[in-house]
């Protein structure tokens, strides 16, 4: 929320305008503790004079676009809608505010001053009329505790005193005639701790703008002298809440609902600011929001703009906008809820063949190329904007690259008619989600949608390219052209740029393919509305603020304020996490039942009733003398009294949306619409998610309202839980109470207990599992519960959080292999050793054929260390979050990374990037570090592999770990032995001591030095040739397969026949080898031609 | 066995004119510079343009000829171009990478159709999908160059209405009958050295020819062979060895043993008779087509005579002007697994239509990544048209409407039948020698 705009200030001198686009930009911080309304910023509105040139170059380019604007615009106006004697319904996709001219008319009485803050909802109706709503008369407020002895005299004073101190540390507020405009008393109770009091008086301040509360706030908190009272300082309660946010709260409204506005409650504008069909004003208290229910939770037709740009960087270099210019904008237009884009273009430098299906727009100017897609947005208007890394990337470099030509007209891309794009550098820091730079690009009216930052957010990836995120939810390939050669493809012809037209239009095209196919909006949407927060936040900001819009909500119900406490620092309140049960390790040949507690957290926070306002302070403990049927004192200490005497919020919040969830689940079992079941089970998810959050709220140690003693009885009673499962399944079931075996628990985690029953069927596993389950569920609280879901069939228990075995849900077949925290998963390790655990798996588990495994990992072995290995099994790929100057440590990506640079800065990877690298062979006592190397150059270079490094730092810890419960001598039998012997060494060609080595023919048999003219083998192995021969040329129609197989296949990839192929996607695990294919095919070539015919 | 006397004045063995016309297949003279596949296939479709653009102003001269990017809506015309067909079934090198692997392997491996195969015509310009009923995809496959008449719907797609048939390339004519019988062996798939092949069968047949066999009648037969022809698979060698890294000794004899054996045999025959030999999929040759000659250090003992000729596979030769062209079966063993024909002799008949020895190469057959040239274009119909290495004996003369007239055979894996293909040079009629001894044992 940071379009803060003052709409009545003169325009501002052009030096000013310039001024900002030579400035650094200002950095922002958006993190999960400090949130607030920031100061106003200097205007960007643009001169008459500059509109008039706008204007005037929009007439003479017009022709270009006037013959798409049929499909562009959006449907016209019905004339209800122009008369004003229709309700507008629409469903809002952001709101934000500014600060403008107080609308004299709406609000004839009232005691502000000229300006206001006004709050704007941009949405669509579901005819796809879009609608900017400018809403008046909302003030930004809070609360502080008030001090007895609050005389209406006294209230008054307090308020001038206040008013001057804020003057006085704020000089920026001098045009506005009053700056606190009221102080009244209202009956609230803090959400902290158990009170028996029902309310307090408490002080409701409402100031005149949403940017003056943060300063009110600290003069209030740090003290202020007031004459009768001295000098005070309070505890302020919801000065933290982002106005929107408020707004949103106090008027009922969630992310993604619909807004109606009766005919007669709004008014047109009359100076419209904005490029929507539909721009009203109209009051607060007249909006009707309605809840995401029956026909209001379906979805308008938003558009959806996807769109990709290139840009022809120089050799050497990543594109930067100060210097390279933008080649081409892909742009594919959705509509919501329809399955093909109803607008296909791109628009090119310089001429480019057209393409079937796709409208082709050439320009002779990067000038016109930018202005055409402005122009595009303007008329295309699209709701949402999404896009692969656009917010880090596209848009940024889009801004940047006007400003850099000084095309001062560019960057109009928000809906807001005359005012500019701007970017900021932000960080988004978050526990969940660690530290991550980015840059902020405000476009008003439009949200943001970036797959990759939902990628990133959603997703355990090993790579979070486009490439391998396609590969993994489409399962496609997808070519990757590298930047270094797109220059070449723009310098080219028509057909040249054509081809770079028809990479950049795919990947434009992959973006939405992934929306659709994740459900993302709906999903997106779903949790927008339950939790009620607006659908930008949720991908710009932490867990925490879902959480914290439910608690404001419930608390505004009950007269609750919630208080601003200062952040405790990070390093304390540690407290002790879920529990394990000692795992019995082991291969376990029986069945294993699963005993799992269904959302064991938010069931653990209904059942005690634990809450901010249910806890009881130790002090109030000794004093109260509360009965002891009234409370809980729970595993951990505290104390939290029941539910008749208060109930909870936290566990109202959790119930209301359990049963909101069991209600989606419900609906979705009936659902037969495909759409209809989308959204359900998007919403069923979003609840699922809001529920996990909030105990991570109370724990979030630097989060908005921190109270550990919630969080550590959490988990203390989840650990009780467990320890009571397992006591109870082995006292019952016991050969002594009838049953067939002792049963055993063998391993227990977080939320879930493994019994060994001891019988040998899957089907006598589940009933004993389902008997258990419904015993032990009745000896808790409830809505505690004891699930049977699943049974493991065999079980190869490893340690703690690591085990793997066959899934059965039901007895006739099992439903997959689940592994945890095995290397099947791990993102760091090279493909090898996923491969081998998996294979290594599957035959333990599937097969049940241990020797083969053992063989196979044998095989294996002897394969790597006999230089037989693929390489791209042995690429390891870290990620570059820094550069090298900035890691205190060397790591081997980084130390490679900067190598890379000093090689070819063109290739090298950047920050941000995925590192490949594999370990080589080295000088003895050189570091890890230095024995990182750039696969494709160790292809090139035949420089060879360090297998020891392979063998002990990769594969044998994983190895050893899944076959020592199974082998006895597990690391004898495996690492040592006949098939470690064989070790080949390749020789590097072209380092070190070997470039001034003397190159010279050997003979292909024994490797004998031959003199020249003999060319193949020496007298001796003479006698050998047929054998030697056959061995050579059966290597040669080896790699002749593959390469065929290889390159055919990224021929399919990049789907043309008659072109070459240009791909360089690393991701691809085809990419090394097809390179080597490449080499081993001109070194087959020469070995074939050395056996002259 | 005793060979019978003959008298060397009554029977000579005929003779005739041989002109290797192998030099296409050559790749000694290309240099590998990385180059990738696509080149083939311009080379392939440029050529093959300049073919059908003559033939379509013969065939609907009043319809404007367009490349893919040129399409209009509605608009009837004809495109010339690649064809590509998708294929859902089609065997696929990511498939090893992929994270769910199925327990049970879901394809058979001799045929990867499916009833959602779908066409697409791609030029130098871009591609487009073939729509309409007219094509059937599954007579088709990748890699084949066609002009088709047709118009782009709605939908964007291109509805065919029609496609070329070019017939058979243009044939030089055949030379005059000369009157005498002169008979060429063709035989192939002899796997010296795997379990099944009888090694009496083979002797047998080297016998035969050489002229050791048989009364008088026969002999004078065998005399007029003029030719044999070894289309692929002479050789099995056990693979393991092959790829082992060091050898026992051993398991060295097991692998020359049967190398030995071949050389011996091809010894006498090559006393006796020319000898061409093919190398196929199985012999210890390269494994892209063109497949280079077996090496000379394979046969000590045959390479001695100047009546043994090792040659490439396809192998496009002249014999008394009559032309012939044969592979070792690749080809048409590749079509049979991604498109559908009657028979063997069908699938034949295609290629020559299409004027393509092997339009899946590079796609599914390996293939020299070659750069200026598609050396399996087919420009001149042969006469005589074989391959080897398949199930079953079969044959055909195809008439085409220029009167072009084409030997077809398949050559049956001997090692199996123990049947070679004799043909007649004098009226391109060929029969079967069957010298299995499988039923007498």
């Amino acid at each position: 929320m940071n379009n803060n705009k003052r709409r009545g200030d003169p325009p501002p001198s052009s030096a000013q305008a310039k001024r900002f686009q030579q400035q650094k930009p200002p950095q922002s911080t958006v993190d999960e503790y400090e949130e607030m309304d920031e100061d106003v910023e200097e205007t960007l509105l643009l001169r008459e004079e500059e509109e008039a040139l706008i204007r005037k170059d929009e007439e003479e380019r017009g022709q270009v676009i006037a013959a798409r604007l049929s499909k562009w615009k959006r449907p016209n106006l019905s004339p209800a809608y122009i008369s004003q004697s229709k309700n507008i319904i629409f469903q809002q996709l952001e709101i934000d505010y500014v600060i403008g001219e107080r609308h004299k008319e709406l609000l004839s009485t009232s005691s502000g001053g000229a300006s206001a803050a006004i709050l704007r909802i941009f949405g669509v109706t579901r005819e796809g009329h879009s609608v900017c709503c400018h809403v008046h008369g909302f003030e930004p407020y809070f609360y502080i505790n008030c001090p007895p002895g609050m005389t209406p005299d006294v209230i008054s004073r307090f308020r001038q005193a206040l008013e001057a101190r804020m003057r006085e540390t704020n000089n920026k507020n001098n045009n506005v005639s009053k700056l606190v405009l009221r102080m009244e008393i209202v009956q609230k109770r803090s959400i902290m701790y158990y009170q028996q009091v029902q309310s307090h008086p408490f002080l409701k301040i409402v100031l005149a703008l949403p940017t003056m509360v943060a300063g009110c706030r600290s003069i209030l908190e740090k003290g202020i002298h007031i004459d009768g009272l001295g000098s005070k300082n309070f505890i302020t309660y919801e000065s933290n809440v982002l106005f929107a946010l408020r707004f949103m709260i106090d008027c009922n409204i969630v992310g993604g609902n619909w807004i109606e506005l009766p005919a007669g409650k709004y008014k047109k504008t009359i100076r419209t600011i904005s490029s929507c069909q539909l721009e009203i004003d109209c009051l607060y208290s007249d909006l009707i929001s309605h809840p995401p229910e029956g026909e209001f939770s379906k979805m308008a037709p938003f558009r959806i703009l996807s769109f990709d740009i290139e840009c022809a960087g120089r050799k050497g270099h990543f594109p930067e906008a100060i210097h390279d210019p933008v080649i081409q904008v892909a742009n594919l237009v959705t509509l919501q809820g329809e399955d093909q884009p109803f607008v296909r273009n791109i628009m090119a430098l310089k001429s480019c063949s057209p393409i079937v299906g796709v409208d082709v727009m050439s320009f002779e100017t990067e000038r016109e190329v930018l202005l055409a897609w402005r122009d595009f947005i303007r008329d295309v208007d699209p709701d949402i904007i999404i896009g692969y890394n656009i917010c880090k990337f596209d848009l940024p470099y889009l801004i940047e690259r006007a400003a850099a030509l000084k095309i001062t007209e560019f960057p109009i891309l928000g809906r807001i008619r005359n005012s500019r794009t701007r970017v900021k550098d932000a960080t988004f820091s978050s526990r969940q989600y660690g530290i991550r730079e980015s840059k902020e690009v405000t476009i008003e009216g439009r949200v943001q949608f970036d797959l990759f930052q939902v990628m990133q957010r959603d997703y355990k990836l090993s790579s979070y390219s486009l490439n391998s995120v396609s590969a993994h939810f489409l399962g496609e390939q997808k070519e990757d052209v590298h930047h270094s050669i797109i220059s070449d493809l723009q310098n080219g012809n028509s057909e040249t740029r054509r081809r770079l037209a028809v990479y950049c239009l795919k990947d434009a095209y992959l973006p939405q393919r992934l929306l659709d196919k994740l459900m993302l909006i709906y999903n997106y949407v779903e949790m927008g509305r339950v939790t009620g927060v607006p659908i930008s936040f949720l991908l710009s900001r932490g867990q925490s603020i879902k959480v914290l819009s439910q608690l404001l909500r419930k608390s505004r119900e009950k007269d609750l304020v919630l208080p601003n406490v200062r952040k405790q620092g990070s390093g304390e309140g540690t407290f002790e996490g879920a529990t394990v049960l000692e795992a019995r390790t082991g291969f376990y040949e029986k069945p294993i039942a699963t005993l799992d507690f269904a959302s064991l957290y938010p069931s653990i926070m209904m059942a005690y009733n634990l809450c901010y306002c249910t806890l009881v302070t130790p002090e109030d403990v000794r004093n109260l003398n509360l009965p002891p049927e009234c409370v809980n004192k729970t595993p951990s200490g505290e104390t939290f009294v029941k539910s008749n005497l208060q109930k909870g919020i936290l566990p109202e919040i959790l119930e209301e949306l359990l049963a909101a969830r069991k209600r989606a689940k419900a609906d979705l079992k009936e659902a037969k619409d495909p759409l209809e079941k989308a959204v359900l089970d998007g919403r069923q998810l979003a609840l699922k998610i809001s529920a996990n959050s909030v105990y991570g709220f109370t724990g979030a140690t630097v989060g908005q309202l921190p109270c550990l003693e919630i969080s550590s009885s959490v988990t203390s009673y989840g650990r009780q839980m467990i320890e009571h499962t397992k006591k109870r399944v082995e006292d019952r079931f016991t050969t002594l109470n009838g049953y067939e075996h002792n049963a055993e628990v063998i391993y227990g985690d977080t939320d879930s207990v493994m019994v060994q029953f001891g019988v040998s069927t899957v089907e006598a596993a589940m009933n004993l599992g389902r008997e258990a389950a419904g015993l032990i569920s009745d000896t808790f609280t409830k809505p505690i519960k004891l699930e049977f879901e699943k049974v493991y069939y065999p079980y190869l228990l490893i340690n703690k959080k690591r085990y793997a075995g066959l899934y059965w849900t039901n007895p006739d077949k099992f439903d997959k292999m689940d592994t945890k925290g095995i290397e099947t998963v791990r993102r760091d390790n090279c493909l090898l050793v996923k491969n081998l655990i998996t294979e290594c798996l599957h035959k333990i588990l599937i097969d049940r054929d241990i020797p083969a495994a053992v063989q196979y990992v044998k095989n294996t072995i002897s394969d790597l260390l006999m230089n037989r290995m693929d390489l791209s099994l042995l690429v390891i790929t870290k990620g570059l979050t820094k550069t090298g100057d900035d890691y205190t440590v060397k790591t081997a990506h980084v130390e490679l990374a900067d190598r890379m640079r000093k090689r070819d800065a063109a290739t090298a990877p950047n920050v941000g990037d995925r590192v490949p690298y594999v370990i080589i062979k080295a000088a003895k006592g050189a570091k890890a570090y230095e024995r990182s190397e750039d696969p494709i150059y160790v292809l090139e270079n035949n420089i060879p592999i360090d297998s020891q490094y392979y063998l002990e730092n990769q594969i044998s810890k994983p190895l050893l770990r899944i076959f020592e419960p199974i082998l006895k001598n597990a690391s004898k039998e495996l690492l040592q032995g006949s098939h470690t012997r064989a070790v080949s060494i390749s020789t590097p060609s072209n380092s070190g001591i070997m470039r001034f080595a003397k190159k010279q023919l050997s003979c292909l048999g024994c490797k004998a030095l031959i003199s020249n003219t003999e060319q193949t083998l020496c007298s001796h192995c003479k006698g050998r040739e047929a054998e030697l021969y056959c061995k050579t040329i059966a290597n040669v129609a080896e790699l002749e397969i593959l390469f065929g197989k290889l390159w055919t296949q990224c021929q399919e990839c990049q789907g043309s026949l008659h072109q070459d192929v240009l791909c360089t996607s690393r991701d691809c695990p085809i990419f090394y080898r097809r390179k080597k294919a490449q080499k081993d095919m001109a070194e087959a070539k020469v070995q074939l031609d050395r056996w002259q015919y | 066995m005793v060979a019978m006397e003959v008298d060397p004045s009554t029977l000579q063995r005929k003779q005739s004119l041989y002109q290797s016309q192998d030099e296409r297949f050559e790749i000694k003279m290309e240099k590998y510079t990385g180059q990738q596949y696509s080149q083939i296939y311009f080379a392939r479709l440029h050529k093959m343009r300049a073919i059908l653009y003559s033939l379509v102003e013969k065939w609907k001269p009043q319809l404007p000829v367009c490349t893919v990017l040129d399409l209009e809506l509605g608009k009837e015309c004809i495109i010339v171009g690649t064809l590509y067909k998708h294929m859902k079934l089609k065997p696929c090198i990511l498939d090893e990478y992929s994270k769910e692997r199925s327990v049970v392997p879901v394809v058979k491996p001799h045929n990867f159709m499916h009833s959602d195969d779908q066409l697409v015509l791609e030029d130098e310009s871009g591609r487009v999908k073939l729509g309409g009923t007219f094509l059937a995809p599954s007579k088709y496959v990748t890699g084949v160059v066609v002009a088709l008449h047709g118009k782009e719907t709605t939908s964007g797609e291109f509805s065919v209405i029609d496609i070329l048939d070019r017939g058979l390339p243009p044939q030089i004519e055949l030379p005059l009958d000369s009157g005498e019988d002169k008979f060429v062996v063709l035989v192939s798939g002899l796997s010296i050295g795997n379990e099944k092949s009888n090694p009496l069968n083979v002797q047998l047949l080297v016998d035969h020819i050489t002229g050791h066999l048989g009364d008088a009648k026969v002999q004078n037969m065998s005399s007029q062979i003029v030719r044999v022809v070894i289309a692929g698979n002479s050789i099995e060698l056990p693979l393991g060895l092959v790829k082992g890294q060091t050898l026992a000794a051993k398991d060295h004899s097991k692998l020359t043993e049967p190398i030995k054996e071949l050389d011996i045999l091809l010894t006498q025959l090559a006393a006796a008779v020319p000898l061409d030999i093919m190398p196929g999929p199985g012999d210890p040759a390269n494994f892209s087509l063109p497949q280079q000659p077996l090496h000379r250090c394979l046969f000590r003992g045959a390479s001695t005579y100047n009546t043994f000729i090792s040659c490439t596979n396809p192998h496009w030769f002249d014999l008394d002007n009559i032309r012939f062209l044969g592979t070792s079966g690749q080809n048409i063993d590749d079509l049979e697994k991604y498109s559908e024909a009657k028979d063997k002799l069908d699938f034949m008949e295609r290629t020559l239509r299409w004027r393509h020895l092997a339009p899946t190469a590079p796609n599914t057959l390996g293939c020299y990544p070659f750069t200026d040239r598609d050396p399996f274009l087919i420009e001149n119909c042969p006469h005589v048209y074989f391959v080897g290495n398949q199930s079953k004996y079969d044959t055909q003369l195809l008439k085409g409407s220029e009167g072009q007239s084409v030997r077809l055979i398949c050559i049956p894996k001997f090692c199996e039948t123990g049947i070679a293909v004799v043909l007649n040079l004098k009226n391109l009629e060929s029969h079967t020698l069957s010298l299995s001894t499988d039923l007498d044992l």
